[in-house]
This record gives C-alpha cells, sequence and structure tokens, in this order.
C-alpha cells in the first residue's frame, strides 16, 4: 500500500525525535516576539515570514499524529502537496541567522525546526537544484581528489612569486598536503581565498599546509545531512592523514561552525584535532609581535558579523582585535554581536539566483545600519555576506568598499603591492 | 592551445564561493546539447573541482589547459 505524505513526514518526524526537537514543537506559546527579532519579516511584514509560523505544518503533522490527545482533534488535516510547498517556501527562504532564537522568551531555535523541515523535503527530493548540485560535485570531489593532487600542486605554486614579492621572503611557500605540518587551512574555492592567508602565515613562521580542499559545505544548507557529513568526512580524513594538530578554517560563515560544532556529531566520533576560525591564530600573531604593522588603515570602518560566524560560531572579538590594530577609526554597527541583524545572504539563499530581489528586499535594516556608521569599508569574514552586501550596496547606494577583513591585515603588514600584483588583482 | 568550437566563453576569474560553480551550471543550459563552454578560472581548485561537477552533472571535460595563474577548462553539453 502506498504512504500518503502524511505518513511519511510521521515517520521521519518520530525517526528524528529527541528531546531538543520535542521541546521546540511543544512549548511555542506564538507570542510573536520572534517575528520583531526577524529581519524578514520586519521588511515585508509578511504572516508566512514570522519565524514561528516557518515551522506550523511541521509542528501540525505533531500534533496530529505524536502529541497526547492529538488523534481527536478532528482539525488537524493530512499534509497536502500543498503544505511541503509551503514547507519548501519556509524552510528554504530563511537565512538561517538565529536572531530569532536570541530574543524567544523559550530559547526556541526556529532554525532547528526548519533543519528538521528540510530533512523532510529532503526525504521527498524537495531541494534547491543549486545547493544540490554543489553537494554533489564536493562529494564526487573528495572521492577522486588523488587523480588532481599534482596538477592542484603544481597549479599553486604559479602563485608563489607573488607570495615572495609580498612577503619579502625568497623562501616562502604554500605547502599542499605537508605530512606533520602543525595547521591544516582550509580555505575557500578561488586563490583570493588562499594567497592573503598564505601571506600571513608564511610572514608569522607558522608551520603550515593547504587543505585540498574548500572549507564551504552546502550539504548543510540543503538539509542533506548524509551528504554535509560526507562532505566534512574528506577535510577530516586528510587532517587525519597529515596529522595536523589544529584545522583553521578560512574566513567564511558557515564552514567554522559546521567543523568545529557539527562534524564530530554527524561522524559520530571527537575530533582528534583542534578547529579555530582563521581571525584566532592571526590575532594571536599580532599580539605576540609575530606580524608588524607598518601601514593603518584611517578611513572609517564598520565590521559586519557574519550571523554563522558570531551568533552559530561564537567568535565575535578576534576580528575586531584586528580591525581595532590595524584601523584608526572603527565604528561598530548598532545592534552588534548577538544582536547583530542578518546581512540576508545567508542559508544558501546567495547561491539561489532566483532569490535576487528578495534578498534586497529583506536587507533594508543591514542597509539601514551600516548607513548609520557612516563608514566607508565594510569588514566581513564571509563570502556570502560579501555577495549580499554588494548587492546592497548597489540597491541601498551605500558607497562602501566591501572587503575581507585578512585582505585589511596584508595591507597592514605585508609588503605594499606593486601595481597588478595584488591577490585580488591576480584573480579578476 | 585547444582547437574546440566554443560556443560560450565563461570568465569565473575571482568569483566568491560559490559562484564558479553555480554560475557554470547555468550557463551550460544556454548552450545546445553536443556545444562547448569554456570558463575560465584562477582558482586552483578549478582543476578538481569541475571534473567532479561534470561528472554528477552528466557533463563532459574536453580538455583542460594551464596557462600561468590562469586555468582554461573546456566542457562539453552531453544532455
Amino acid at each position: 500500500m502506498a504512504v500518503s505524505i502524511s505518513e511519511q513526514v510521521r515517520d521521519l518526524l518520530k525517526e528524528k525525535m529527541n528531546r531538543q526537537l520535542l521541546y521546540y514543537l511543544d512549548i511555542c506559546a506564538r507570542c510573536g516576539i520572534c517575528k520583531d527579532a526577524c529581519h524578514i519579516y520586519r521588511a515585508t511584514g509578511r504572516v508566512e515570514h514570522v519565524p514561528s509560523y516557518r515551522a506550523e505544518v511541521l509542528r501540525r503533522v505533531y500534533n496530529k499524529y505524536l502529541a497526547p490527545l492529538g488523534r481527536l482533534r478532528r482539525d488537524y488535516g493530512e499534509v497536502t502537496e500543498e503544505d511541503l510547498q509551503k514547507m519548501y517556501e519556509a524552510a528554504f527562504t530563511c537565512t538561517g541567522c538565529r536572531r530569532c532564537m536570541v530574543y524567544c522568551p523559550f530559547g526556541i531555535d526556529i532554525t532547528w525546526l526548519i533543519s528538521m523541515e528540510k530533512a523532510v523535503l529532503s526525504s521527498f527530493g524537495r531541494v534547491p537544484e543549486e545547493l544540490s548540485m554543489l553537494a554533489d560535485a564536493a562529494v564526487e570531489k573528495g572521492k577522486s581528489i588523488e587523480l588532481y593532487r599534482e596538477i592542484m600542486a603544481e597549479q599553486i605554486k604559479s602563485y608563489e612569486p607573488e607570495l615572495r614579492a609580498r612577503t619579502g621572503m625568497p623562501e616562502a611557500s604554500i605547502p599542499i598536503g605537508e605530512k606533520g605540518a602543525r595547521v591544516l587551512y582550509v580555505a575557500l574555492a578561488g586563490i583570493h581565498s588562499i594567497l592573503p592567508a598564505a601571506i600571513i602565515f608564511n610572514l608569522a613562521g607558522e608551520d603550515w599546509t593547504l587543505s585540498m580542499f574548500e572549507a564551504a559545505n552546502y550539504g548543510y544548507f540543503s538539509g542533506e545531512t548524509s551528504k554535509a557529513a560526507e562532505i566534512a568526512k574528506r577535510i577530516v580524513d586528510e587532517a587525519e592523514a597529515l596529522g595536523v594538530k589544529e584545522v583553521v578554517i578560512t574566513e567564511c560563515g558557515h564552514a567554522f561552525r559546521v567543523m568545529k560544532y557539527l562534524a564530530g556529531g554527524w561522524l559520530k566520533r571527537d575530533l582528534p584535532f583542534r578547529v579555530r576560525s582563521i581571525f584566532q591564530p592571526f590575532a594571536e600573531y599580532l599580539r605576540d609581535g609575530r606580524l608588524k604593522v607598518h601601514t593603518q588603515i584611517t578611513e572609517p570602518v564598520t565590521y559586519h558579523d557574519p550571523c554563522q560566524l558570531g551568533r552559530n560560531g561564537g567568535v565575535y572579538e578576534e576580528p575586531r582585535e584586528i580591525i581595532k590594530t590595524i584601523c584608526t577609526d572603527f565604528r561598530e554597527m548598532t545592534p552588534n554581536r548577538e544582536k547583530n541583524w542578518c546581512c540576508g545572504g545567508g542559508g544558501g539563499l546567495v547561491a539561489q539566483t532566483d532569490l535576487e530581489n528578495y534578498r534586497a528586499e529583506t536587507g533594508r535594516l543591514k542597509a539601514e545600519q551600516i548607513k548609520a556608521t557612516g563608514a566607508k569599508t565594510v569588514a566581513t569574514p564571509c563570502e556570502n555576506c560579501r555577495l549580499q552586501l554588494a548587492l546592497l550596496n548597489e540597491r541601498y547606494d551605500l558607497g562602501v568598499t566591501i572587503t575581507a577583513v585578512t585582505d585589511m591585515l596584508v595591507e597592514a603588514v605585508a609588503v605594499p603591492a606593486a601595481k597588478g600584483e595584488t591577490a585580488e588583482e591576480i584573480s579578476r | 592551445m585547444s582547437e574546440h568550437n566554443v560556443d560560450l566563453e565563461l570568465d569565473l576569474r575571482g568569483l566568491a564561493c560559490p559562484l564558479p560553480v553555480v554560475k557554470a551550471s547555468k550557463s551550460i543550459k544556454d548552450v545546445p546539447v553536443g556545444s562547448v563552454m569554456k570558463v575560465v578560472a584562477t582558482d586552483p581548485g578549478a582543476l578538481a573541482d569541475f571534473p567532479a561537477w561534470a561528472k554528477t552533472s552528466g557533463n563532459e571535460i574536453l580538455d583542460i589547459e594551464r596557462n600561468g595563474s590562469e586555468i582554461n577548462i573546456f566542457i562539453k553539453r552531453m544532455k
């Protein structure tokens, strides 16, 4: 007998049920405090954008099939195709910023419920095509990486002349897959994520090696946990094989959180190395005098806390410490840190090209925050945030420069670039 | 130099994560099946990323050329 949609959702919910999920489903009083904490609802005013409402279909299935006395309630209908569509829109238009959780009087983590919705949708094969494609390609890359090891290492050598020029060190290099190194650095796709960090590691005299893999994990965004685990496992296996003491994750929103807090759970084991965000060793190098600042940035700079790195990853102070060391006019946005407004690009939304107008509309509060600082430069570590801020810069006419923190640090401590030789210019 | 009849050339140099593969994936739909798209990248990871993407999306890598810091990848749309 064919299983109905309701039964399939019910069975998955039963399988995944734990005390945390049960608590979140049971306890929500629908007080609506979360709506005022949400940048999306504040911009659109639409009921389907109220955070607690995003979990409504899931809650209905729970109430009908699993909650005490739920079966006696005749007003709980079956789950329909239309409900699945509503669930899809709820799950894949939320940035997962978790600001609603900070303000919820019960501490309900709505993104946990949304992760559950993504798992349900994934079981029906309903996942945004772009996110699923990115996750599939990353899993496949893990299977065939040995075929590309040598050619990638050769290619990376082609960037070393620039590295040597910017460090003034003839011996500076970008080691890849080197056994026994202390640190494994995991960058993002793109030389702009490798070369600036390589300059800093070399200047600081770090014993490091570059990962063959990129830090991003699109299985995490698509809600396909088995793919997310496989993508994370590539890096864990590499770190274990090389015997590194520490895995340092590049400037990225979600990648640090995934490796630090989620990968061990997915793989059901403790990771035998320390995981840090790139800012943590870089701030240490400055503090310990391993990097010397020769040029300070004098124009006003503000910092955007990526939700995944700040609110969801706990890294607030080190990027500020770096910026305050190299800039003379640092201006905080208000509010900031755990109460910072999301820019509107997280949760994999920037990869979904059909959501551009939605992202521009829902980034309004962030645009207003930036404008209020009067800053000329916005530094932020997450590439998704930077793409989204570039969209806001254009749509709200902010007139700011958007940059990575490491790029600013390089300008402050490295040998000044000859024209046409910066990492950014090389990569463009 | 490769001598492929290129129907579409895509400059992916310097694009932020995750745009290179997303753009390639979208753009290949703009050329007819059997046509060739060339992508230009500077990311060393592209050497492994594009073959992996081609395999999972059912397309074919015809050739990869390395020219200093630039990488040219020729992809044939198969379906």
